[in-house]
């Protein structure tokens, strides 16, 4: 069925429909979450909020083909949240975390590049991961955080810039390591 | 500006949107030229396309460990907050997971290490018990005796699913109430609604009126025979079609209880 149809079925109090919705957003919208907040558990508590406000308000949704965009705002307002409160609460003691939040299933150099995207400063990362992980495009996500769309073009150019230079160190990094070994080796 | 005018400075800050396809025409036919004569330019683009084709798919490359929980309806207001969404594993939640997990993406599937590939074999070997099952239910379902019956004036097909019929009476008392209750609801009568609801439902369609109020014309495409829940009151499910769902795939469940020698309905969810 097509997502605009859930959602008009979600906006009239079909919790089936909605449960449908959460199953196709779940991954993208815990990913964009993990990518801004860099926190697995900060990433687990923004997405659940963002469902949760989303069932919650999704009949105050106007255009129903509008309910990823709609989403997404709602989590990047969880996700400032999450670091408002992370860097207003001061940890005692590490926690060891009983088991893992999420299961990475893509390929290995994923997990490099994840890294890279979230040493970006917190502009850039928040347009990466709408435009790549939420799959939006450069208009919505200006309206999204309330900047020019131009705006959002520069951070995105300047972004990828830097994403591309980092992911060619780490190749010639992983490149060079047979070599040193050779040299320890011998 | 011209295939003469386009540089490679022009080129790079344009090659984001070219390859997201959201170019106009002259815009894209212009990158084209570019990168077929430019050979810095055209080695950039290959690395740009590589790097946000692996973004896309990094965006889907984490699958939370539990899914996120959809609150109750009388909950919609007490959100649950902080850790809570790892301790709360639905029956529904697996229908959702294996339907989004690694299964429904071989090529992951196929590169998983162990654990992973020991529990995908798993929910193979749950989905194929299911779909078994599933199999056995739809059987047993077009085994059961339909049956025209007139409601309210209308002819509408009527299942035996009760286990322990119930007097006719009250059956059709019941039938008669669902059905006139759904009616108000697409003829929007808001007093009729009222009246055939209990005070809970009542302050439940105040407060969200449009879960309850539906637009244009509805057909009754099927209704079960009434049966007793286990708190004393009674289900009945109404499979409807009307303007937005043309495709009998949406249901009402009602739950009535009796009150003083009437019955009300207590709830009318939608299903689908």
């Amino acid at each position: 069925m097509e997502e605009h149809k859930l959602v008009r079925r979600a906006m009239r109090g079909d919790r089936e429909a909605f449960s449908a919705l959460v199953g196709l957003h779940q991954r993208s919208v815990y990913g964009a979450a993990y990518g801004i907040t860099r926190s697995e558990w900060d990433a687990a508590d923004a997405a659940q909020e963002t469902f949760a406000e989303a069932f919650d308000k999704i009949g105050t949704l106007r255009d129903p083909r509008r309910f990823r965009a709609w989403v997404s705002r709602i989590l990047v307002n969880k996700c400032n949240e999450a670091y408002r409160r992370s860097k207003s609460t001061i940890s005692m003691a590490e926690v060891p975390e009983p088991r893992a939040v999420h299961e990475f299933v893509g390929p290995e150099e994923g997990l490099d590049l994840m890294a890279a995207v979230q040493m970006l400063d917190d502009d850039h990362r928040t347009v990466v991961v709408l435009r790549y992980f939420r799959d939006m495009k450069v208009d919505d996500i200006a309206e999204v955080l309330g900047c020019p769309a131009g705006t959002v073009k520069s951070r995105l150019n300047r972004a990828l810039a830097k994403l591309n230079a980092g992911m060619r160190q780490q190749e010639g990094g992983r490149e060079r390591e047979p070599a040193v070994y050779l040299e320890v080796a011998r | 500006m011209s295939r003469e005018t386009m540089n490679c400075d022009n080129c790079r800050v344009l090659l984001e949107p070219y390859i997201g396809g959201d170019l106009d025409d002259t815009q894209e036919r212009e990158v084209a030229w570019h990168l077929a004569s430019c050979d810095e330019c055209a080695a950039g683009h290959a690395d740009m396309r590589r790097l946000t084709a692996d973004l896309r798919l990094l965006g889907d490359s984490y699958v939370p460990g539990s899914t996120f929980v959809v609150p109750s309806a009388s909950a919609r207001s007490r959100v649950p907050s902080g850790r809570l969404w790892q301790s709360v594993a639905a029956a529904a939640a697996v229908v959702a997971v294996v339907s989004t997990s690694a299964l429904s993406i071989p090529a992951f599937a196929e590169q998983l290490p162990l654990p992973i590939s020991r529990e995908v074999a798993e929910l193979r070997q749950e989905r194929d018990a299911l779909e078994r099952r599933t199999g056995e239910l739809t059987d047993q379902v077009e085994r059961l005796e339909v049956r025209l019956k007139n409601i309210g004036g209308v002819q509408v097909p009527v299942v035996d699913t009760a286990p322990e019929p119930l007097p006719a009476e009250t059956n059709d008392a019941i039938q008669r109430l669902a059905m006139d209750f759904i009616k108000a609801q697409y003829s929007r009568d808001t007093d009729a609604l009222r009246r055939m609801a209990t005070d809970g439902l009542v302050s439940r369609m105040d407060e969200r009126p449009s879960d309850y109020l539906r637009q244009g014309s509805v057909v009754f495409a099927q209704m079960t025979d009434v049966s007793r829940a286990e708190d004393g009151g009674y289900l009945v499910f109404v499979r409807l079609t009307d303007d937005e769902f043309n495709d009998s795939s949406y249901q009402q469940n009602l739950t009535i209880i009796e009150s003083d020698g009437a019955f009300l309905v207590d709830s009318a969810d939608m299903d689908a």
